[in-house]
């Protein structure tokens, strides 16, 4: 890949750990870590669609596909229709405010002989899909697609493609915003790119140290590990909530999904391969520092000019908006050096109560409760089944390992008072 | 206490079993068959280190306070649940004249980890203002969630 020899080596930062002795074990910061990428992890699935409503979806939009595919209309006769975008690729958030959620498709025709403007294609699948008295209701036209609104589930965006001959990935022609032209994608590339580094394995040191310490005499025990399921696809959700709630009024200049997602696939590929790291904590900081490590810069007759280049096709900028308006590249910097500080903040928070404070400012109210009560049903139901007990330094426990390591059971008992 | 049952333990008994646990690790002095006994707990890796009190005297009960930080100016203007009294903050932790402690029982293994407990449930009570660590309220034969006996 190209991105390797682009990245500028990186600094001996905050995060960069690797200096330590390896004999060296700070468990309680150690514990922290661990127990923050937990909380994290309790605040994703909170941001995520439920598995029903993720069937659902599939279900309706293999629907939308059917019946495109039915139509008389030797436009849409070979039609294939996919998801693309973040429901594709694993990373949705559930937007702050409403229930629906955004299901991405591209309604591409693969007959290279048809040769219609981008206007008309978009006109063929709206009368198809007005032709369907389900669809006539909850259909809505938008710039360059065509929505359907699943009032309380969510809304489906169906936008036209065709093949790009000239682009040797493979890749798609979509509508621009003013319909006037096509503009090079590649949604199913760009889908299996991403895939391809959310599979990269790090290397996390902190498996190693538990089992050689389990052999040795001094041992602290650890807190109950909560991993990651998908450490970039954890990444990109973090990074959009914290988006979404910083620019909450004014969405409309945030900085974009696709950026977003883009840099950070590159920063997890680039930290993975050519790092190692503590604990998942560490690399989740590593890898959103290097976040724009990426973008491309270039003075363009003495203006400054940024490029994303999406690295599936050829001539697809991600940051082409900010060379029309500068500032959005400001408050993408803006945004990412307030996300890179909260999220390192988050391990030297002292207090159950802050934390789920700073939680709920950074990721809203109901992830930051549901995360917090994660912790505690631990804690009640250990208590309840007498699995629980209290380690030095870090408190208490439920993992069996603590046992052996001078922790002491937590014997039933009623708090009383007023 | 049941004829021909365990013995209770002195208070030279109990702070040494204090002294050598892990997890009440800390300095403390025994006179007279009194003692008290200081040391830092923390309820979980996320949260405050709080300094800790133990006050037990031979034939009476524990008492488990908190110094520091102030529990009050944490809480707020709220009333903090399951203390018997807020100068010091003395923890209420078991139900009084039951079997949950007993005179022959080690505090090391009973008042410091349901002290540990309750820090646990505080923290969390500061947060949500909604005690979850279960309990007794005098005059209330209600028994909450996460009680156990």
């Amino acid at each position: 890949m190209v991105l390797t020899g682009r990245v500028s080596p990186a600094p001996e930062g905050l995060w960069n750990r690797r200096a330590k002795p390896m004999n060296f074990i700070d468990h309680a910061r150690q514990a922290r870590e661990v127990e923050v990428v937990g909380l994290l992890e309790a605040v994703c699935q909170s941001l995520e669609p439920t598995s029903s409503q993720t069937s659902l979806a599939k279900q309706r939009y293999e629907g939308v596909g059917t019946w495109l595919a039915k139509s008389d209309d030797p436009v849409l006769r070979s039609i294939t229709v996919y998801l693309q975008g973040s429901t594709a690729i694993g990373t949705v958030v559930r937007p702050i405010g409403f229930n629906e959620f955004d299901v991405d498709l591209v309604a591409h025709v693969p007959d290279l002989d048809v040769q219609l403007s981008p206007a008309a294609q978009k006109k063929a699948l709206g009368d198809r899909l007005r032709a369907n008295g389900n669809y006539v209701s909850l259909l809505e036209e938008m710039a360059r697609c065509w929505r359907l609104n699943y009032a309380g589930e969510f809304h489906m965006d169906i936008t036209p493609s065709i093949p790009n001959p000239k682009c040797r990935f493979g890749g798609e022609l979509v509508p621009d915003k003013a319909l006037k032209r096509w503009n090079p994608s590649n949604p199913k590339g760009y889908r299996r790119m991403f895939e391809e580094r959310a599979k990269l394995v790090p290397v996390i040191r902190i498996r190693k140290h538990i089992a050689a310490d389990s052999l040795g005499a001094n041992v602290e025990p650890y807190p109950q590990a909560i991993a990651f399921k998908g450490i970039l696809r954890r990444i990109v959700q973090i990074a959009k909530r914290h988006r979404d709630t910083l620019f909450i009024d004014r969405m409309d200049v945030a900085p974009l999904s696709v950026i977003i997602t883009t840099l950070a696939s590159r920063s997890y590929e680039w930290c993975v391969r050519n790092r190692e790291y503590d604990n998942e904590l560490e690399l989740v900081l590593d890898v959103i520092q290097h976040m724009p490590d990426s973008i491309d810069t270039c003075e363009v007759d003495g203006v400054l000019q940024w490029f994303i280049w999406n690295e599936t096709t050829a001539g697809e900028n991600f940051a082409e908006k900010w060379n029309q308006r500068p500032e959005r590249a400001e408050r993408f910097y803006t945004w990412h050096a307030r996300f890179c500080a909260n999220i390192a903040a988050l391990p030297t928070i002292r207090g159950i109560d802050r934390l789920g404070e700073k939680l709920t400012d950074l990721f809203g109210q109901k992830p930051a409760s549901e995360a917090i009560g994660k912790i505690v049903d631990r804690v009640s139901d250990a208590r309840t089944t007498g699995n629980l007990r209290v380690a030095p330094k870090v408190g208490l426990t439920v993992t069996a390992a603590a046992a052996a390591a001078g922790s002491t059971p937590v014997r039933s008992n009623t708090f009383f008072g007023s | 206490m049941l004829f021909g049952g365990p013995k209770p333990l002195t208070a030279a008994q109990q702070f040494l079993n204090l002294r050598a646990s892990p997890i009440s690790s800390g300095h403390g002095a025994l006179r007279a068959g009194r003692l008290t006994w200081r040391y830092v707990a923390t309820p979980s890796p996320l949260s405050r280190e709080y300094g800790m009190r133990i006050e037990f005297a031979q034939g009476g009960v524990p008492e488990a306070c908190v110094d520091a930080p102030d529990l009050q100016s944490l809480a707020g203007d709220r009333t903090i649940p399951h203390l018997y009294c807020r100068k010091p903050f003395k923890l209420c932790l078991y139900l009084p004249r039951t079997y949950e402690w007993q005179p022959q029982m080690r505090l090391d293994q009973t008042v410091v980890p349901w002290s540990v407990l309750w820090l646990f449930y505080f923290e969390e009570w500061l947060l949500s203002d909604d005690w979850k660590g279960g309990g007794m309220h005098p005059g209330n034969d209600k028994i909450g969630r996460g009680e156990a006996a």
